[in-house]
């Protein structure tokens, strides 16, 4: 039997056979080629050269210029963790410039490799209840057919305000003892679906396809859809650490954000996220009490976008504002930053234009809004209790 | 005999071949292997001998007035009669000749894997792949084995080719590149793959049984004693002195370079074949490989063919009779 097989070109089947050959396991190794090159590759090999732009050439030149200067050793933690430092700038422009696929090299029991080098823990995985949820059609809100599903919008930023030890090798045995208390606080709470460690390891806590109890009262939206309650439709992504926004430092270590980089470009991949329905806590959080948004304020300022390989997305007008009719606390001008504050301050604008659109008073407008909140608030719970009835 | 199992591996490897029916399990990490004889012998009823047959709790199965005793030991009780075995396939596929065929099957893939319990794990099972230059139809074949398993449990089933098996199973160090070579009882399997990707297969009908069948024809001995003469005393010397090692020898030798004729003619007229930039191994398996010297055998008409592959080693199994089933396993645990 003949099979018509075109072998992928030196420098892939160079980087191929490389990093096959670091995976001890046979099966993860065979599972990694199938995928690769084998039966299962997305990409016939003879085209998969051909798919890359050719302004990425240069990267996966520097990336191989790399190989003979580092130790095997070295080299497997860069390709299973992806280097931080070097590897971070390279791959931030293949990010910008081709949105490359990233798909699942290793899927063991304990934990899975990604192709961009992003490795899971799964140790700590647990299930929760599936995700469901209704997606509201944008402008349509109050009158519109809200869309039924299942699969995430978007990634909601976390960090988890826990108690911290000085990240310093001397406090070693401390900051791994804090972050396993941690890890299994958030596993009970059902509280994310993935922690990134102060060491940068990511963990997953809740399964992708289950809900996590994250980002409780809280609103976004995009060019399609409105969201109500993020914990049915966004992933909740977590660092550990402490929001310090009076400090003006970021609560993220560089391994944090790099981990925080690579698990943003899988989980884009994955669910196709569109780059501003990935954003943080302090941004959807609103408060129905007070009607005012940033109920929660992690992460309201320095979270690194940049770093991440995504736009300014504080700088978007909150949907919680311009959608729902939701106010901001002037006080948050001190706990954010320049662009959080420029963005609430284009919303409140949006909200003045649209109210005069209307023909009525910015008050007025509001309470229009604040009452089509609640009237989504009542769908999206009578859909949450009809959920669990059923999965009782 | 088992019957329903208790224990769920994570999958299962099966190699089912002519001659030998061989399972691959893993469980908890660790490989374990099962075989029987894809066999059977048939013997009349009697109360005395299905008594007996049951306290020696030899596998054997009842029906219109005969005992079929199969497994490994349908070969002892042919002897011990002075019968021939039955075998439920040849060359590979089932024996279209064999009435009891489907039955017998049944029984032995029972006895090497037991029913499933109610959790199915993967079962992958090899096929051979058709004679060089035939696109034989395997689908009956195939679509049985899976009925088959079916019928016991196992409803998570795939197949894999039995010379990538080989592969699979042997050649983790080369990235999956390389030659794959199974001799079985029906026939010889050989594989080419490049980095896991299945280039070419093909099979050659000359086998283990090929060898007993002509070995016996002209020693005028009965084939079973001559299989058993292979399988215990044979080794390649140079020299015998016993008619029946001599004629086995003969035979050995024609399976070989038929091989390596077929391996030669396949990579000149395949333009399918890749440039592989390096030597690539070549791994022998199966029970045909497990005679002493049956490796330098080889090599040796190899180098002499000057095959257009370049080949780096040539090696033998460590364990040659499980090479299939362990390829397989792992083919499962991949998916």
């Amino acid at each position: 039997m003949e099979r018509t097989f075109k072998p992928p070109g030196g420098l892939t089947r160079a980087l191929v056979e490389w990093r096959a050959g670091q995976i001890a396991d046979p099966v993860a190794r065979l599972r990694f080629l199938r995928h690769s090159v084998g039966d299962r590759a997305i990409f016939k090999p003879a085209d998969l050269w051909s798919r890359i732009p050719k302004r990425t050439y240069a990267v996966f030149g520097a990336a191989l210029f790399l190989i003979p200067v580092v130790t095997i050793g070295d080299a497997g933690r860069f390709f299973r963790r992806g280097g931080i430092t070097q590897a971070h700038s390279t791959a931030r422009a293949v990010t910008d410039a081709t949105k490359p696929a990233v798909w699942l090299v290793e899927n063991g029991e304990r934990y899975e490799v990604w192709s961009n080098g992003l490795r899971i823990e799964r140790r700590t995985e647990i299930a929760s209840e599936p995700r469901a949820y209704l997606a509201f059609p944008a402008g349509k809100e109050d009158h519109g057919s809200p869309e039924p599903r299942t699969q995430p919008a978007g990634i909601v930023y976390h960090t988890t305000e826990s108690h911290q030890a000085p990240f310093e090798e001397s406090q070693r045995n401390r900051l791994t003892l804090i972050g396993e208390s941690l890890l299994s606080f958030v596993r009970e709470q059902k509280a994310y679906n993935y922690v990134v460690d102060r060491f940068g390891r990511v963990f997953r806590i809740v399964k992708e396809t289950d809900v996590a109890y994250h980002a409780g009262h809280s609103i976004w939206g995009d060019d399609r859809a409105s969201y109500v309650n993020l914990n049915d439709s966004f992933l909740g992504v977590a660092v550990e650490g402490q929001s310090q926004p009076a400090e003006g430092a970021s609560p993220a270590n560089p391994a944090q954000i790099h981990a925080l980089r690579i698990l943003t470009e899988m989980l884009r991949a994955r669910y196709h996220i569109p780059p501003g329905n990935c954003i943080t806590h302090a941004q959807v959080s609103v408060s129905p009490v007070t009607r005012l948004v940033s109920y929660h304020t992690d992460w309201a300022a320095h979270f690194p976008y940049a770093e991440l390989g995504l736009p300014d997305n504080y700088s978007i007008p909150l949907p919680s504002m311009a959608r729902f009719g939701f106010g901001y606390d002037p006080g948050l001008q001190k706990l954010s930053g320049g662009s959080f504050w420029q963005g609430l301050l284009h919303t409140e604008e949006r909200v003045r234009q649209d109210a005069s659109a209307h023909g009525t008073t910015i008050p007025r407008y509001r309470e229009t809004l604040l009452e089509r909140y609640r009237q989504l608030l009542n769908q999206v719970k009578a859909k949450s209790q009809t959920s669990q009835e059923k999965a009782g | 005999m088992k019957n329903s199992r208790n224990d769920v591996p994570e999958a299962i490897g099966l190699d089912i071949g002519t001659s030998r029916i061989v399972s691959a399990e893993r469980n908890s990490g660790d490989n374990k292997f099962s075989a029987q004889l894809n066999a059977f012998v048939t013997i009349p009823y009697s109360k005395i001998t299905a008594s007996t047959l049951k306290r020696e709790q030899v596998p054997h199965s009842v029906s219109d007035g005969q005992i079929a005793v199969y497994g490994n030991e349908s070969a002892r009780m042919a002897d011990l009669l002075g019968r021939e075995i039955r075998r439920p396939m040849t060359r590979g596929v089932l024996n279209a000749g064999e009435p009891d065929s489907l039955a017998q099957i049944e029984e032995i893939v029972e006895s090497v894997l037991g029913k499933a319990s109610d959790k199915s794990p993967k079962v992958c099972f090899s096929i051979p792949a058709p004679p060089m230059g035939y696109e034989e139809n395997l689908t009956y074949h195939e679509a049985t084995i899976r009925q088959i398993l079916s019928k016991l449990g196992y409803n998570d089933v795939r197949s894999i080719n039995e010379g990538l098996a080989v592969i699979y199973g042997e050649l983790e160090d080369s990235n999956y590149t390389g030659v794959g070579i199974s001799c079985g009882g029906g026939l010889c399997n050989v594989a080419l793959a490049y980095m896991s990707v299945p280039v070419l297969s093909f099979s050659i009908p000359k086998g283990g049984d090929f060898i007993d069948t002509s070995a016996a024809s002209v020693t005028g001995e009965l084939i079973n004693r001559v299989r058993l003469a292979k399988e215990e005393h044979f080794h390649f010397n140079g020299h015998f002195t016993d008619k029946i090692q001599q004629a086995i020898s003969v035979y050995y030798d024609d399976v070989i370079h038929s091989i390596v004729n077929a391996l030669k003619d396949a990579f000149m007229n395949t333009r399918s074949v890749p440039k592989m930039g390096r030597p690539v191994p070549l791994v022998l398996s199966g029970g045909g490989a497990l005679p002493g010297g049956f490796r330098d055998r080889f090599e040796k008409v190899l180098r002499e063919a000057s095959l257009p592959l370049a080949i780096s080693e040539v090696r033998l199994a460590p364990e040659p009779l499980y090479s299939t089933a362990k390829g397989a396993l792992i083919a499962a645990l991949t998916e």
